[in-house]
This record gives C-alpha cells, structure tokens and sequence, in this order.
C-alpha cells in the first residue's frame, strides 16, 4: 500500500506536466472561417472532390445554426473568427517518409508525452497514431497491421486511399446536421485516425491516437471513425493533451463507430488536455460528439472514458443498439477540479430486440468544479426484452463544488426493464478515520477512497492505461484533498 | 391560445385593489408574449399542450346544474370541513365548516380581497417568486375565485379541510387560485378534489402554501378529472425552518393533466411527496415536481409510482436542488413504473443539482413489467394468471393508498384504485 500510496502522493504533487510548448515551424492558417478557408484546407489535404463538396455543404448548414445553450455549463461566447482552423509542423515537399523525416522537435515533444514514436521503443502490442494540432505526424506499426488486413492511418490519408469506404461511412452515424459542433467539424476538421477491421479479424494489437495541441489560438477539429466488419474485434484508446495557455482553446471533435454484425469495439478515452489555472483560466473546451452504431446483430461497444482534463468538457459518447442482441456499454469516470465544468453522459438508443445497454458513471467533483452526468435511456417499441442498468454516483470533495444528475429515461416497449441509480454523497468522516486510524494519512485515505470509487471504470481500461488513469486521477484532485 | 382569458375586468375579484391591477397586467403581459408553454421547454419536453391550443374554453360561469350536486353528494366524506368550489366560485351553501378551531380562516380569495387584503396582498404570488411559466401566468392574470386557509399559531386542525373543485359545463375555462397560510405551531390536514361532468374542459389551479416555523401541512391531492378534461394543478410551497410538508397525490382522470408541486425548504425542514398515478386510455399524466433545499440541515423523501396501460403516458420529472449553504441534506427520491401495454409510455426524468458537499442523495427509477415469479407463485396456488396479475398490479398501486391515515379518504382512494381492477375480487375494507 504504502508504495503506490507514496506515488500517488507525488503525483498529486505535480503541476500539469504536459503544459509544455515546442517551438517549431508551423504552417498556420490565419484566423477566420469563410468557404476560402474550406477551399484552401481541402486543398493543402490533397483531397477528392466529393470531400470538398462535402465540407462546403456541412459550413453552410452551420452557418444557419446558433451555438445551443443547454448544458450545465458557464461560458464565454466563442468567437469562431477569431480561431485558426489549420496548423501544422512545417512539412518537407512530399511529407514525412519515415520517423526520420519528421521535425525531431516533434518527436522530442511525445518522447517527453512519454509516447516515444520510434516502434523499438514503444511497448510492443499498441500502435499509435500521433496528431500534432491539425495533421497526423505518424503512424507506427502500419506495416504489421497491414498483414493482417487492417487498416490504421490518418483519415486525411484514407481519404485519399480509401474513398469507397469513406463514402459508406462518413457521416452515416453522425451527419452533419447532427448538432452546431458536429456541422463544424464536418465542415472543418482536419485529421484523426481511421480505423478498418475487415471480416473476421480480431485486431493482434492494441490501436491508439495521441493527440496534441500545440499552437495558440487554435482549434483542433480531428475526425475518426472506425468500422469494425462482421466478427471482428478492436480496442482503441485515445490520449489527449495541450499546453498552458491563457486564452480557451476549442477541439470539437467527431467520433464516429460502426460495428457490424458479431463485431465488437472497444473504445477508451483518457482525456487529459490542459484544464485552466487554479482561477479558471484558460483551458481547453473539449466539445465532442461521439457516437457507435451497433448495426448488426450481436454487435458490442463499449466506451469506457476517464475524463480528467479541459477546462469545459461537454460530450456523451453514445450507443445506437440497432441490431438484435446488440450491447453498449458505457463506463465514465470524470473528475473536475478548480473551476472545470463538466457535462458529460451517454445516450442509449435501444431499437433491436434482446438489446442490453449498461451505463456505469462516476463523477468527482473538487474545488469550484461544477460535474453533471447527463444521460438518455430510450427503449423504442420495436426493442422487445431490452434492459438497461444505470448507475451514476457522485463523490463531493470540498464545499464549493457542485455535482448533478439528469438522467432522462424514455420507454415504450412494456417487456423492457430498466434500472437508474444515483447516489450523491462526501467522503464519508467514518470511512476517513477508519483509514487514519490504521495509520494513513488524511492525504492517503482521501486517494484510497477515490480510486476504491472509480476502480469499477478502471477495470474496463486496459492495463497500461488503467496505471496512467489513476495517476491522472490523482495528478487532477492536487491541491483539493486535506 | 383560444382559451379566452377571462379579463373581462367586472368579473374578477379584487378589481378596486391597484396592487392586483399590476400584478394582473403583468401577468397578462407575459402570458400574452409566451403563450402558454411547449415542448422547446425543457420543463415540459414531454408534454404537449398542441391538442389543448385547439380547443375553445370559455371562461364565463354559467350558474350550476343538478350533475355537479350529484358530484357533491359523492365527494362527501365523513370526518372533514368542507369548502366547494364550483366552476371556479366558492358556493357557501354546498360548504360545511361549522366547529372550526377558534381564528381559522376558512374563505373565498374574493372575500378576502375585501376583507383581509393586507394578508392576500403579503402572500399572493410570493411562493414561486422563480418558476413563472404560462399556465401561472395566465392563473394570476384571470383567477376567478380561491381558498384562502389562515390557521393561527399554534392551532392543530384535527380533520381535513376537504376543497372540492368542480365543473358543471362542458367547454369551461375554470380558474382559482389558492392560498394556505399556517403560522407557528400550527398543522392543517388540506384535501383537494377535482372532478366534473364527463365533457371537454379546463381546470386550472393554483394553490400556495406558506408554512411558517414547525408548522406542519399533510395535503391530499384526488385528481378524478373526467376522461375528457385538462387539469393543470401547482401546489407551490414556502417551508420556515422546522416545518413539515407531506402530499399524497393521486392522479386517476383527465385526458392530459399536469400537477406541480415545488417547496422550498429552509433550516430543518423536512418534505414527503408521494404520488400513484393510473393511466388507461389515451391519458397524459404529467408530474413534476422541484424541491429546493435552501438551507442546511432538512429533509426529503419523494416516492412516485405509475401504473401505465392501453395507450397511456406518464411522466415524471423530480428536481431536487442542493444550495450550497444547504450542508447535511438528506434526500431520496424514487420513481417506479409498471409499463402494461406495448402502446403505453413512460418517461421519467429524475434531476439532482447539488452544489454544497455534506449531503446524502440519491434517486433511483425502475421502468418494467411484473415479475414472472411473482405471477407464477400466485398461479401455483390457484389463481388464474389474470387474476394473479391485476392482484400483484393492485398490490403495486395500494402501497401508495396505505400511506392514508384518515380512514374515510383511505375507503374512497381504495375504492378509486379498485374501480381501476374490475376483475379483481377485492372488497375494499373500511375501518
């Protein structure tokens, strides 16, 4: 105990350690958005027709929207002429060929992310995309995945490789007039990682995407989308970080999945970007839509996110359970601290019979942090048998913080059986004594008790990255326990 | 909005008052810039007043039929004051309010606009100073009539005040609002009816409730509108530090009715709401409820069930709100449906927003069917299965009924939830 009890310690001891800016040369856009801009983006991507088309069609449906204003949050009005929608590390004429190619600041920058690119490096069994600001910087062990038949690269570059598979699916679970960040994105974003698992193949490694934000007065708009083909099987992890800056920064991004029939996608989140000062300054606004389609019968997807990072984050990763048998699940764990926000939950859409949907959220609330699990449970009429369990608890830390829970449970179908928990409560006085009493320090106990209430998530993460969450976790609640 | 509000400005009392002048206008103002509220509200996403809009209620009382003395004589429950209201008018000859305790106020809102305007103008409105939306709006602009309840300091009330509200006409706009005053020490037992003849109309009231230091309320709320009727009732409640709130609601008739029911509570507080409700036919049944923990130390306990069938919808929305100053909060609110028909509905929203950390909370809602073993248990000993399920349906449904303590309510609430089982042979048990 005493050992990870002394890490923990130091952890929660640090400052935000990712906070770093590299200094290189980028190609940057200038502020403003106009359908120039979409030309010009679409251009320097070298992409096809059909993508330009697309773009434009996705801004000018945005531009008839106004921002929503519903979720439990406090913000500013975002000016989106004042952001730049494309940077990228100065590339040589034909683009990085290798790891050699690539400007070694870049690479100095994920080695101190602690996500060394070089492969011989890298803990064999995870192949990592890296996204710096607008362009994916490289992609390991694409060779290795290509034996097997899957594919794993920048979506700027599927695009261009694999457009067959972009037209069936882009946008088929969240289209562009989906909701104001959605159109964004569709209209703007500039890369993100895509991911094919063809027929029958269960994916050998781990497959994962860093990214990073490193310029100023950016936003990062990334894109992804994996299809998991009948009977195959992918985990996926994603980490995020970003500099310490005064001014918000926004990253509205778009996650799209498809898992087909007898497939299942396993997707894990670390949300890790930079949360703003200890007065609430700067920060990222983590805007994001996320959302699995179970398409085909005995299909699976499971989120699993832990969400420690951003100053406002706003999202729910989703489940259309739309084939029989099919299963969503969601496993959260957000923790706010200072003046984060937080409004995050998931939405199950049940419309297949048999269908089985678990939510299991845990939210922990410090400092001046408001957190708010928001979640939607809809059983259709055409979902015979459907069942759903919810869970949402929330842990209180200090008098300042606020913790809420709006569920919304809509059913239709009478065989359906569904179940919603919440618990509000503090660290209990008794549990904290108990631990004190057996020699702890408040310090330590408050730690214990805090990873003994978010182990059911932790538990769905795999291995190295269930360690990284649990230091996040206590890297986020610094300064707030004692 | 075609429901006419009744503005004609002879009609309403308390027309020589400035103050209600103002309070009138701008009530009026707003509920002729709003209308009345849609689904874009988030308080009312799953309720729609689209079938209501079209339709046309007038709200000019034509004097009372022999059906609402029919309707009287089977409201009348022994072991109660009575106060009537009949389409929207207090009619003191149907009243009984003979051997009140000594300085009860039992009288009609126009009365006591002429008598006591003093204390109508300290109290009316000040209830949900926060929550305005059309229907309260378009309450306060044209109310025709209410209770207005004064229980002195110290007074206990040993039986219900039963408040029967009525309509005789069909297409009627019926308007009260009402106000309960319970000062220190003080306990009132409130019951409230609503029913009428079995025809198209409206039903709105408004009731606010002030409950000063340890005063005690336990409110009764029988909703046996006519299958053809809209009911919107709001209960709206102001709790001093030590005072208790208890409300049993049932909801049975109308075709869309929505009740309210929000209370604030201060130092000590504490709240109990509980609510049945049955939905058969097209019916809306909509309940929303808001509890606002102002202040530390209080207490509340919320407990709604809903039993859906043929083409039915219930709703259920429960806020609880934890001020940060509101520290060692306890609060528990559950919801439990039982979904009878693939044409029928449920849609619960249950709301914690906590903003202080001492506090224990929790919600928890369950939407399903019966249990099979349960069925099969009965079967085994037996019953045929329809039998065996209307037993376990109306086992679900009394629990609520149990919580009645005055025995002539408990006797018509059963026999109401009864008339729901016509299979069921069950004779209710009055003691």
């Amino acid at each position: 105990m005493s050992d990870s009890t002394q890490e923990i310690n130091q952890i929660i001891n640090q400052e935000y350690k990712q906070g770093f800016v590299t200094v290189l040369e980028t190609d940057t856009f200038a502020p403003g958005l106009n359908e120039a801009v979409i030309h010009q983006l679409s251009a320097i991507k070298n992409e096809p027709d059909f993508m330009l088309a697309y773009r434009l069609h996705a801004f000018r449906h945005w531009q008839t929207l106004t921002p929503p204003t519903w979720a439990q949050v406090t913000i500013d009005a975002i000016d989106y002429q004042a952001i730049s929608y494309y940077s990228a590390p100065k590339r040589k004429e034909d683009g990085p060929k290798s790891l050699a190619d690539i400007d070694p600041e870049v690479l100095a920058a994920y080695k101190k992310l602690g996500i060394p690119l070089d492969e011989q490096e890298r803990l064999a069994g995870i192949a990592i995309d890296a996204v710096f600001d607008s362009v994916s910087v490289a992609t390991t062990f694409k060779g290795k995945l290509k034996e097997v038949g899957v594919i794993f690269c920048p979506i700027s570059e599927a695009l261009r490789d694999y457009p067959e598979l972009i037209k069936t699916y882009l946008g088929s679970v969240v289209p562009h007039t989906d909701n104001f960040f959605a159109a964004l994105n569709a209209a703007v974003f500039t890369d993100g990682s895509f991911v094919y698992i063809p027929k029958g193949v269960r994916c050998p490694m781990e497959l994962s995407t860093y990214f990073r934000i490193n310029a100023a007065n950016t936003g990062q708009f990334e894109r992804t989308l994996i299809i998991a083909d009948e009977g195959s099987h992918v985990s996926y992890l994603e980490g995020c970080t970003a500099p310490m800056r005064d001014e918000n920064q926004l990253h509205a991004a778009v996650v799209e999945l498809i898992a087909l029939r007898d497939a299942t996608i396993k997707y894990s989140t670390v949300q890790n970007w930079y949360p703003g000062d200890k007065q609430g300054k700067g920060g990222i606004y983590n805007f994001v839509t996320k959302r699995a389609e179970c398409r085909g019968d005995n299909s699976k997807v499971s989120w699993t996110q832990v969400e420690t990072g951003s100053a406002i984050t706003w999202k729910y990763p989703s489940c259309v359970l739309l084939g029989n048998n099919s299963v969503g699940e969601f496993y959260s764990v957000a923790v706010t601290n200072n003046y984060q926000q937080a409004d995050t939950g998931t939405k199950m859409i049940h419309i297949g019979k048999n269908t089985r949907s678990t939510i299991v959220s845990k939210g922990i609330s410090a400092g001046h942090a408001q957190n708010t699990y928001r979640g939607l449970v809809k059983v259709l009429k055409s979902a015979e048998n459907a069942r759903n369990y919810t869970q949402c608890d929330s842990l209180l830390v200090g008098d300042q913080c606020g913790a809420h829970t709006f569920p919304y449970l809509e059913v239709k179908q009478p065989s359906a059986q569904i179940e919603h928990e919440a618990t509000t409560a503090k660290i209990g006085e008794e549990q904290l004594f108990f631990c004190q009493q057996r020699g702890l320090s408040a310090e330590d106990a408050v730690s214990m008790i805090v990873n003994g209430f978010c182990k059911e998530v932790f538990k769905e993460l795999p291995m190295e990255f269930a360690v990284e969450a649990q230091a996040l976790l206590g890297l986020s609640l610094e300064g707030s326990v004692g | 909005m075609s429901t006419g509000l009744s503005l004609d400005a002879a009609s309403l009392p308390g027309q020589s008052l400035p103050w209600l002048q103002d309070f009138r206008a701008d009530a009026r103002v707003q509920y002729v810039a709003e209308g009345l509220p849609t689904v874009r509200s988030e308080e009312w996403r799953y309720t729609s007043l689209a079938s209501l809009q079209k339709k046309t209620f007038t709200a000019v009382a034509p004097a009372a039929s022999n059906q609402v003395a029919d309707y009287h004589s089977q409201q009348l429950l022994a072991d109660t004051w009575r106060i009537v209201l009949v389409n929207g008018q207090v009619d003191q000859r149907l009243s009984m309010l003979e051997g009140l305790p000594e300085g009860v106020r039992v009288m009609s809102m126009a009365a006591a606009l002429v008598e006591h305007e003093a204390l109508i103008h300290r109290y009316l409105g000040h209830a949900m100073a926060a929550i305005k939306h059309g229907f309260i709006a378009l309450n306060s602009a044209g109310f025709s009539d209410g209770v207005v309840v004064h229980v002195p300091a110290g007074t206990v009330l040993d039986k219900p005040i039963h408040c029967v509200h009525s309509v005789s006409h069909a297409e009627l706009m019926v308007n009260t609002r009402s106000l309960l005053i319970i000062e220190e020490n003080a306990s009132l037992q409130w019951l409230e009816s609503y029913g009428g003849i079995d025809a198209e109309y409206l039903s709105v009231a408004i009731t606010e409730v002030f409950l000063a230091e340890n005063a005690k309320l336990i409110a009764y709320k029988q909703q046996t509108e006519s299958s053809h009727a809209y009911h919107f009732a709001g209960m709206y409640c102001k709790q001093a530090p030590y005072s208790c709130f208890t409300q049993h609601h049932f909801a049975l008739g109308g075709v869309l009715a929505r009740s309210e029911t929000h209370t604030e509570l201060a130092t000590a507080a504490e709240c109990e709401l509980n609510g049945l409700y049955l939905g058969a036919g097209r019916q809306h049944l909509d309940h929303h409820t808001q509890i606002t923990h102002a202040q530390p130390h209080s207490i509340s306990r919320e407990y709604y069930k809903g039993v859906l069938n043929e083409r039915s919808r219930g709703v259920f929305q429960g806020r609880i709100i934890v001020e940060q100053q509101a520290q060692k909060t306890s609060s528990m609110m559950a919801n439990r449906n039982l979904l009878l028909s693939e044409h029928a509905e449920a849609d619960s929203k249950p709301q914690l927003e906590i903003y202080a950390d001492d506090v224990k909370c929790s919600h928890g809602v369950t939407v399903g069917q019966l249990d099979e073993k349960s069925v099969f248990y009965l079967q085994s000993r037996g019953l045929d299965e329809a039998s065996a399920r209307n037993i376990l349906i109306f086992a679900f449904a009394n629990e609520m009924v149990e919580k009645i303590s005055h025995r002539p309510l408990h006797a018509a609430l059963l026999t109401a939830v009864l008339t729901r089982f016509p299979k069921l042979a069950i004779q209710p048990v009055v003691g």
